[in-house]
């Protein structure tokens, strides 16, 4: 929550947060977060969790540790000129939950690190957008591109389905915006489906920052419209940034994917012999599941609340972390049901990868993940003359 | 993981056509007798298995369900290898999914085995009142390029049944009788024509080399 930010560090941290609601909003949100935080006991503990069957001294520790990470941040946010490394270093091992919606546009370039420059950047921004989306749609539906627009018409309705945020006409059609404008400006690749999920959590990351109840709950027109634009401006900008960086994967002939896909293939022959040979001796072939890894980065296989938890890593990493640190996330997480795997055929091999066991998967399930990509990373990237013909 | 290998013959089939025409769900259907109105978009290929009889013998069908945006088709061409049927899937509502039947035909030519059995499905028939592709028309166009041809819906299974059912009787005529020609003693190996994916102690036989 923005609040326990607000009453303990009132001025200087107006600024940053200024910078992502003030434009738009409606001081009322604030001083809304500000009244209430001040009701709270502890306004650092932050979001509290379910700490119910834990021993005190653990619960005791836990606490501090998670105090202690957010005075890192808010230290490192309240600089006048934010240290991008030591931000990125915290970022690392994760972003608590109502500092994110600062932290992300910080770590993309979308806001600049310069406190002075924040608030005037992201109004520029925001109005950027705002115009295009009018250029754009100046005309009625028959100004559209066709083939694009008929793609992405049928994608929107089925992007989270059943997740009421998501099944609003109105996040609809602010989806709809982002992808169709995105898509008109990249005609190398246009709207690729699966482009659609991976705008799906900045949407909810922005959204939390000016809302306090459950977002994937929450109806977005109960936001006054110009919050509602800024919100969908920052996903579209931030979604442009992140895309920038994997631009490979959705042009013509998908040839980034390829590449991750050959590449993963290859280094999982090196830390995983008896799964690669179990793999080919079934005659698996990573394109038949890893394609949908690389394209959809995981979403199909982790829930967003995990995703969200690893692109903090990501975007920590930096801007090609998306197709090069990810090759070894999915790496890590093809050698994690190692065991399992080597067990099945090919029809069980497929039908397990194709609906895995993540659902109960928390933060700490994701960070386990991100360490061994961390160290495999460590080890091989820069020794590529070890992957097969390279 | 084995339970899947007692079948007779195993076909690879897959499911094509444009977005949104229900290709997800009319495999859910077959394989799970489910439908979802939320289903998300499929991305890459995804796979379901059902054994079902025919004369007697245990017919296991291997179906892979394909993306359908154009992005998709150097990937799932891939995906054509091996296959021995083809449901090609249109939307009775959405006369454009119907005129890109030919493309996807064109597809087949140009990546599947000349001998893939096709057959045309014009899908979401419980939709009515929205129909646009008379079925007069589809059965027309059928016959002459040499597909069967259906209406199913996946919505209310009507006929998904019977559109598995016929292609895979329909493959599983044309491969016997091709093993009665090849061998006149058909019982000795009685999966030499199986198409298979996965290595079993048949398939270093010719028909091995079909693996996927």
């Amino acid at each position: 929550m923005l609040t326990s930010l607000l009453t303990v560090f009132t001025e200087p941290l107006v600024c940053i947060l200024a910078a992502l609601t003030h434009n738009t909003d409606p001081l009322h949100l604030i001083s809304r977060r500000t009244g209430k935080a001040k009701s709270s006991e502890d306004p650092l503990s932050g979001r509290a969790s379910p700490e119910s069957n834990q021993s005190p001294e653990r619960l005791q520790r836990e606490r501090s540790i998670r105090t202690n990470r957010r005075h890192r941040f808010i230290n490192c946010l309240l600089q006048e000129d934010i240290d991008i490394a030591a931000l990125r270093k915290l970022a690392w091992q994760g972003v608590p939950n109502d500092l994110r919606p600062i932290v992300w546009p910080l770590l993309l370039g979308y806001m600049p690190l310069p406190c002075p420059l924040r608030s005037s950047t992201l109004k520029r921004k925001r109005e950027e957008y705002a115009s295009l989306v009018e250029v754009t749609f100046a005309r009625d539906r028959r100004g559209l591109d066709q083939q694009i627009w008929h793609q992405i018409e049928i994608d929107v309705p089925r992007t989270r389905p059943g997740v009421r945020l998501w099944m609003h006409a109105c996040t609809q059609r602010s989806l709809e915006r982002i992808l169709y404008v995105w898509a008109i400006r990249h005609p190398a690749s246009g709207y690729v489906q699966g482009i659609n999920d991976l705008a799906t959590p900045f949407f909810q990351v922005f959204l939390s920052a000016y809302i306090d109840s459950e977002v994937e709950d929450f109806d977005p027109t109960l936001l006054p419209s110009n919050v509602l634009s800024a919100i969908e401006a920052d996903s579209f900008w931030c979604l442009s940034r992140l895309l920038d960086g994997i631009q490979d994967n959705y042009i013509a002939g998908q040839p980034g994917i390829h590449r991750s896909v050959k590449r993963m293939a290859e280094l999982v022959a090196r830390i995983d012999p008896p799964l690669a040979a179990h793999l080919a001796s079934q005659n698996v072939e990573f394109m038949q599941f890893a394609f949908r890894w690389m394209n959809c980065l995981l979403m199909r296989e982790i829930s967003v609340r995990n995703t969200i938890r690893m692109w903090d890593t990501y975007l920590a990493e930096g801007a090609d972390a998306f197709s090069q640190f990810h090759l070894y996330v999915c790496s890590a997480f093809l050698v994690k049901w190692s065991e399992k795997l080597r067990q099945m055929d090919f029809q069980g091999i497929i039908m397990f990868l194709q609906s895995l066991p993540t659902q109960g998967w928390t933060d700490h399930d994701i960070e386990m993940l991100l360490s061994e990509a961390f160290v495999l990373s460590s080890t091989w990237h820069n020794a590529q003359s070890h992957f097969n013909g390279k | 993981m084995t339970e899947g290998s007692n079948y007779d013959y195993l076909f690879k089939v897959v499911l094509i056509g444009d977005s949104g025409v229900g290709k997800s769900n009319l495999l859910s259907r077959f394989t799970r007798n489910e439908f979802n109105l939320e289903t998300k978009s499929t991305i890459g290929v995804e796979f379901a298995t059902r054994s079902i009889n025919v004369d007697g013998k245990v017919v296991k069908a291997q179906i892979w369900d394909t993306a359908g945006q154009e992005r998709y088709r150097a990937i799932t061409a891939a995906y054509y290898r091996g296959a021995v049927g083809a449901l090609l899937v249109y939307d009775i509502s959405k006369h454009a999914t119907y005129v890109d039947v030919t493309r996807w035909l064109k597809e087949l030519r140009d990546h599947a085995d000349n001998n893939i059995v096709i057959m045309l499905v014009g899908n979401k028939s419980d939709l009515k009142h929205l129909r646009a592709v008379p079925t007069e028309e589809a059965k027309t166009f059928a016959a002459e390029n040499g597909l069967s041809f259906i209406e199913t819906s996946a919505l209310d299974a009507s006929n998904v049944e019977a559109a598995f059912q016929t292609i895979l009787t329909d493959i599983y005529r044309i491969v016997s009788s091709k093993s009665l020609e090849q061998s006149a003693d058909a019982i000795q190996a009685p999966k030499g024509d199986t198409i298979t994916v996965t290595p079993s102690v048949d398939t270093t036989q010719q028909q091995g080399s079909k693996c996927c």
